[in-house]
């Protein structure tokens, strides 16, 4: 089975106090390597709650999950931790980096706990080739949104991750800062084989992708 | 590559801890005062206890390995006798007997001229030591003049002065008593005991080489002579040094106690800082997880930044407290290194331990809290 990660028969079901809300209906996905896939939908479809059971941040109610053909649906906290510094890179709208650190110490994050002496030599490399080579002990306050959203792709690679995970990674900038994004995950998953599954509302994304899935109500349509 | 960077990449919890802390250097630096309060509390008020005790302990000297036999004047009986004498010599352990016969009376030399106590004994070398001459074994002629009585008389040995008529060589000069003694030579002179009239003696007293030594040999006294009357009185001096040692044992407990309470208080503060400073964080603490930072890593982050908080101010602390006992042991003993005693540095080094103990307990709670939430909560403001 050549699937990177797979969904099948996928429920999530939140408890809002009496009202039972479905997030996720019978979902069944999957992503190979290389695979550029664009998840649409209106707003509250399930869309970030897909993208978190993906990136096992989040556990399913019902159904299986399966990474690189092994169920990790019922693995413990500090299991699905390691999986995730293993096969997953995220990238976040509102990038979420971490404002005391520099830009090179941004994307040594995930490198951190844990003994990696080419880290260092790996976060420089990906800095250079997001064109951020000059910037590399700038602080995020001193960078724009795009330079910004590209730190945070290369600290989402810097595990060498074989799935790339990103919920509306354009959503915060322009257009053109917006292309040069997406021109980079095309790069990514063509050099590296990488899985990338990008959440949007941006319609030019589709133009990257090899499939687009929509989900309306927590179905898949 | 710098020793910090290396430290920091060994002990990466360390390098976001610094940082986190720098973002809010006025709280950081607040919460770090507390932790210097407290430990400077605790540990001058514990070197004001070594202060005291040491100021106390000089003005009581070594009175606590001495014990001194007197008559019982209750029954009657006046003067202890030669038998007395050889009869606590036989008893005693590891000690030296010295009989006193006391005496007052009228000391001159040309012009000048004094009244004192004149002891006769004859061995005081038991007892005294020379400021200026030599003090014999066995006083057989001569006289030791002893510092208050030679100042007044303008003498030093080798001089002649009269005693009551008698005329006599100074031997020697004595020490000055600093402390607390039975036969304070100070104001008086010591000569050969059959110059001084009677037959008996008004005192004998027993110098020990141990407080224990003078222990045994109180109750092998007590034993023989009071064996059927109450013969004489045996007066230790141990027991005073005893309660005085207890007084302020009891005293620098109570001192540290007090000064345990502003750590605590700082505690509570810590305890704030971080449970702020990890809500303002949640996200941030949801990124690492989700790029792959376990639990403990994230409890060990927390407790780093906690720590550090600690070491600044008991690091802090103790320069503080280290200046404040250097300035209270000039002022109070007039002895700056006075400072520099053993006890001291344990009275730092426990508060500088209880200050980090407090800030990492306070930092549990706000570590635990953090570690624990689920990311995808932390993830979606
Ligand atoms: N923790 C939660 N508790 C209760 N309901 C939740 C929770 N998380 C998500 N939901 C609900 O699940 C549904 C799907 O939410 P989700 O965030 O996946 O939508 P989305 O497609 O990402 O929307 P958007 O495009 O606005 O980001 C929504 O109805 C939402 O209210
Ligand atoms: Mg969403």
């Amino acid at each position: 089975m050549s699937h990177i990660i797979e969904l099948q028969h996928v429920w999530k079901r939140y408890d809002t106090g009496g009202e039972i809300v479905e997030a996720l209906r019978d979902v069944d996905f999957h992503a190979d390597p290389g695979e550029f896939v664009t998840v649409m939908g209106p707003s509250g479809s399930g869309k970030s709650t897909m993208l978190n059971v993906l990136g096992l941040l989040d556990t399913p109610t019902e159904g299986t999950v399966l990474l690189d053909g092994q169920d990790v649906t019922d693995l413990s906290d500090a299991e699905m931790t390691t999986q995730r510094k293993q096969f997953i890179g995220f990238i976040f709208q509102s990038f979420h980096l971490i404002p005391t650190l520099s830009a090179l110490e941004n994307v040594e994050v995930p490198t951190l706990f844990g003994d990696d002496p080419t880290a260092r030599e790996r976060a420089t490399t990906l800095l250079e080739r997001v064109g951020l080579g000059d910037r590399l002990h700038y602080r995020p306050d001193q960078l724009s949104g795009g330079q910004k959203q590209r730190v945070a792709v290369a600290r989402a690679l810097v595990n060498e991750p074989r799935i790339l995970l990103a919920d509306e990674p354009t959503g915060n900038l322009d257009r053109k800062t917006g292309r040069s994004v997406l021109d980079l995950f095309d790069e990514i998953r063509r050099e590296d084989d990488v899985a990338v599954i990008a959440v949007t509302h941006d319609p030019q994304i589709t133009e990257y992708a090899d499939r687009t899935i929509e989900l309306v109500d927590g179905r898949i349509q | 590559m710098s020793r910090l960077d290396d430290l920091y990449r060994r002990v990466p919890a360390l390098l976001m801890a610094r940082r986190n802390l720098s973002r809010n250097k006025i709280r950081s630096g607040l919460a770090v005062l507390g932790i210097i309060i407290g430990v400077l509390a605790i540990a001058s008020l514990g070197m004001f206890g070594t202060t005291l005790r040491t100021g106390a302990s000089q003005q009581l000297g070594e009175i606590g390995n001495e014990i001194t036999i007197s008559p019982n004047f209750q029954e009657g009986i006046e003067e202890l006798s030669e038998r007395d004498v050889a009869e606590i010599r036989r008893v005693v352990v590891d000690s030296e007997v010295v009989a006193v016969r006391t005496d007052t009376g009228l000391v001159t030399r040309g012009q000048r001229q004094t009244v004192v106590t004149i002891y006769g004994m004859e061995n005081p070398g038991a007892l005294y030591e020379a400021q200026d001459g030599r003090v014999p074994d066995r006083l057989r002629q001569g006289v030791l003049v002893g510092s208050g009585t030679a100042e007044i008389l303008d003498a030093e040995p080798g001089n002649t002065i009269s005693i009551d008529g008698r005329t006599y060589r100074i031997s020697a000069v004595l020490a000055e008593e600093q402390g607390i003694s039975l036969v304070n030579p100070n104001n008086a002179v010591v000569v050969p005991v059959e110059d001084v009239n009677g037959t008996g003696y008004n005192q004998v007293i027993v110098s020990s080489e141990s407080g224990q030594a003078a222990n045994e040999s109180a109750i092998a006294i007590r034993e023989s002579l009071n064996e059927r009357e109450e013969r004489v009185n045996v007066f230790e001096l141990q027991a005073i040094t005893q309660g005085i040692n207890q007084f302020f044992g009891i005293l620098n407990t109570f001192l540290i106690g007090i000064g345990s309470i502003s750590l605590v208080v700082a505690g509570v503060s810590i305890l704030n800082v971080m449970l702020m400073s990890t809500i303002e964080r949640r996200q941030e603490i949801g990124v690492l997880r989700a790029v792959g930072v376990q639990r403990g890593d994230v409890i060990r982050m927390i407790l780093a930044e906690a720590g550090l908080l600690g070491v600044a101010g008991g690091v802090i602390g103790a320069i503080l407290a280290l200046g404040a006992g250097i300035a209270l042991n000039s002022f109070v003993l007039d002895d700056p290194l006075a400072t520099f005693q053993v006890v001291n540095f344990l009275y730092i080094l426990l508060a500088v331990g209880f200050g980090i103990g407090t800030s990492v307990l306070s930092g549990l709670y706000p570590a635990w809290k953090a570690a624990n939430e689920r990311p995808v909560e932390a993830l979606r403001k």
